[in-house]
């Protein structure tokens, strides 16, 4: 007779694809055989943690379509099960599980649109704080602008792709026009995504923006920040950036560092 | 073996009626918001509502302004071996501090090794040992809640040979030995008994009314393997015939009691589930003659010895 952690073991592994044989003596089977019992137990984890990855990944699940999917969730599932009963937080490793699949591929951008879906469902549940707004820095005398830093809105999330991931995005959302198409040759894209009201806001950087946004994010200085964005693009104006951000409410509090 | 903490004195903000209530499904926000249909109350998966923050909590707090809610939650595992997820009962008692239901509930089952969740409700092998893990889990849940829980019977697909406490039984004895309470799904024990060819009436008939502090209706799917039918549990269509006679039956002996109308796949228009619910109140109404007024008073007051 197993102990109780014997036998959830051994189910657990059954439920995650695992082989059911040392389990048979165990479970009464009662006109079935007791394989088809525990077949039942693996079909409900593996079908009901992957509508839950479908539920967050689903512009994903709609490019490569159902089937493909449930297939590759399925592996996803058994590779990497939840660690919390919280589903919401379940999926983190996705978009770095599709890279590496050769099945995947055909289809390059598609990691990039998990990293988006991940952004924006982390975005969506994150904390409710009041953002920074312009008015708040209003004491901050012009030549201190370089010592400020920012913490960002909880909800602040960056994702840069090689591909045009929040057109991808757009067109396979609900009540988008199903003719409208999207050419890769549109890309990069350079993302903040954030919600510091109701709704998750997605907007679109250039190449110095985004940097000046994830060193700002990281706790840099606005002046460590323009100089980095400096590298990547010439002439780049930091004053439009930061009020685009501010604006948007990406940052909760500021400070001087001296 | 342990000394249950009476948890029943703790009054309530928004206590359960008994009447008949509805699963909070996202897809029925907006229309239950802006119809405000005549239900008693509302039950919410915890899980779900345990983010930071976000929309997903402000409408929860829109519901709890209107209905009274009832918290069911569906990853506790109290029936792991090994400690309790701490983290996870943290989260569970910040969310019933916010919230205030009528009641918390949790499952007789297991979904938890290892760390890992498998998000799928397992029986329990119904022996010493998982008596005394189970109903350790309950008193510390209830004890960190500080009040009395419910827990809800099974639906099960399979039986273990080392198993040899009969299932009522087993649940009764948590009763007593954590001092919790009952939720009692009427299609879980017809699924049941379907699927393990046991007398669902008697089942029923076990549980005292006392105990009783809601009721679950939902419905089941039919799978033939190798010729033979099994039940199963998935929540997605209506109540059925046999279930609504067995409902009838265990309230013509308890009385009217919070009944729950169940519906997690296949999620129809909400009028379908406002339906169903008004089917469960009219079945009390008949029996009872009764216009909905007692509340789950008598059983949070009930002393659980």
């Amino acid at each position: 007779m197993p102990t109780l952690a014997e036998l959830q073991a051994a189910m657990c592994d059954v439920s995650l694809g695992g082989d059911a044989a040392l389990l048979v003596p165990v479970i009464i089977g009662d006109g079935f055989a007791p394989e088809q019992r525990l077949n039942i137990h693996r079909n409900n984890t593996t079908i009901l943690l992957s509508d839950a990855l479908g539920a967050t990944y689903s512009v994903v699940q709609k490019l490569v379509g159902e089937d493909f999917f449930n297939a590759v969730a399925r592996l996803f599932v058994r590779a990497q099960p939840p660690r919390s009963p919280c589903l919401f937080e379940y999926g983190a490793g996705f978009a770095d599980f599709l890279a590496t699949l050769p099945a995947a591929q055909d289809l390059p951008y598609l990691a990039d649109v998990a990293r988006l879906e991940w952004c924006w469902n982390e975005a969506f549940h994150a904390p409710d704080v009041v953002p920074l707004t312009s008015a708040d820095l209003a004491d901050v005398a012009p030549d201190c602008y370089g010592n400020l830093v920012f913490t960002p809105h909880p909800s602040l999330r960056l994702l840069a792709s090689p591909f045009p991931v929040k057109e991808i995005w757009d067109i396979n959302q609900c009540g988008a026009d199903p003719q409208a198409s999207v050419s890769l040759d549109e890309g990069p894209q350079s993302l903040v995504m954030l919600r510091p009201r109701g709704s998750v806001e997605m907007i679109e950087l250039s190449p110095g923006g985004f940097v000046l946004s994830e060193h700002l994010a990281r706790g840099a200085t606005l002046e460590q920040a323009f100089v980095a964005a400096s590298d990547v693009e010439t002439q780049f104006d930091p004053a439009s950036t930061l009020a685009v951000l501010i604006g948007a409410g990406a940052f909760h509090r500021h400070a001087l560092k001296s | 073996m342990m000394d249950p903490t009476d948890h029943t004195e703790r009054s309530l903000v928004s206590p359960i009626p008994a009447r008949a209530g509805i699963g909070l499904k996202a897809q029925h926000y907006q229309e239950i918001i802006d119809t405000k249909p005549d239900i008693g109350w509302l039950e919410v998966h915890s899980e779900n509502y345990m983010c930071a923050g976000g929309p997903t909590q402000n409408w929860l707090n829109a519901m709890r302004e209107r209905y009274p809610i009832s918290l069911h939650g569906v990853g506790m595992s109290l029936g792991t071996a090994g400690p309790l997820d701490s983290a996870h009962l943290e989260r569970l008692v910040a969310l019933e501090r916010h919230v205030e239901p009528g009641w918390v509930s949790e499952h007789l089952s297991w979904s938890i090794a290892a760390g890992v969740y498998l998000n799928d409700l397992i029986a329990l092998p119904y022996t010493e040992e998982t008596l005394g893990v189970f109903s350790e889990h309950v008193g510390e849940m209830q004890d960190a809640l500080n009040r009395r829980v419910l827990i809800e019977n099974p639906s099960s697909y399979l039986r273990y040979a080392h198993s040899v406490i009969p299932e009522p039984e087993f649940l009764l004895e948590v009763t007593r030995l954590s001092g919790c309470a009952v939720l009692l799904d009427v299609n879980n024990v017809f699924v049941s008994a379907m699927n393990h060819g046991f007398d669902p009436v008697q089942y029923l008939d076990q549980i005292p009314a006392e105990l009783i502090g809601e009721i679950h209706l939902g419905g089941h799917s039919q799978t033939v393997i190798d010729g033979r039918t099994i039940r199963i549990d998935d929540h997605g269509s209506r109540v059925c015939d046999e279930v609504w006679n067995l409902y009838a039956h265990l309230i013509a002996r308890v009385g009217p009691t919070p009944t729950l109308i169940e519906w997690d796949s296949n999620i129809p228009e909400l009028d379908v589930l406002v339906a169903e619910a008004a089917k469960a109140d009219a079945i009390m109404a008949k029996l009872h003659q009764f216009a909905f007024r007692q509340t789950s008073e008598e059983v949070r007051h009930a002393n659980p010895g």
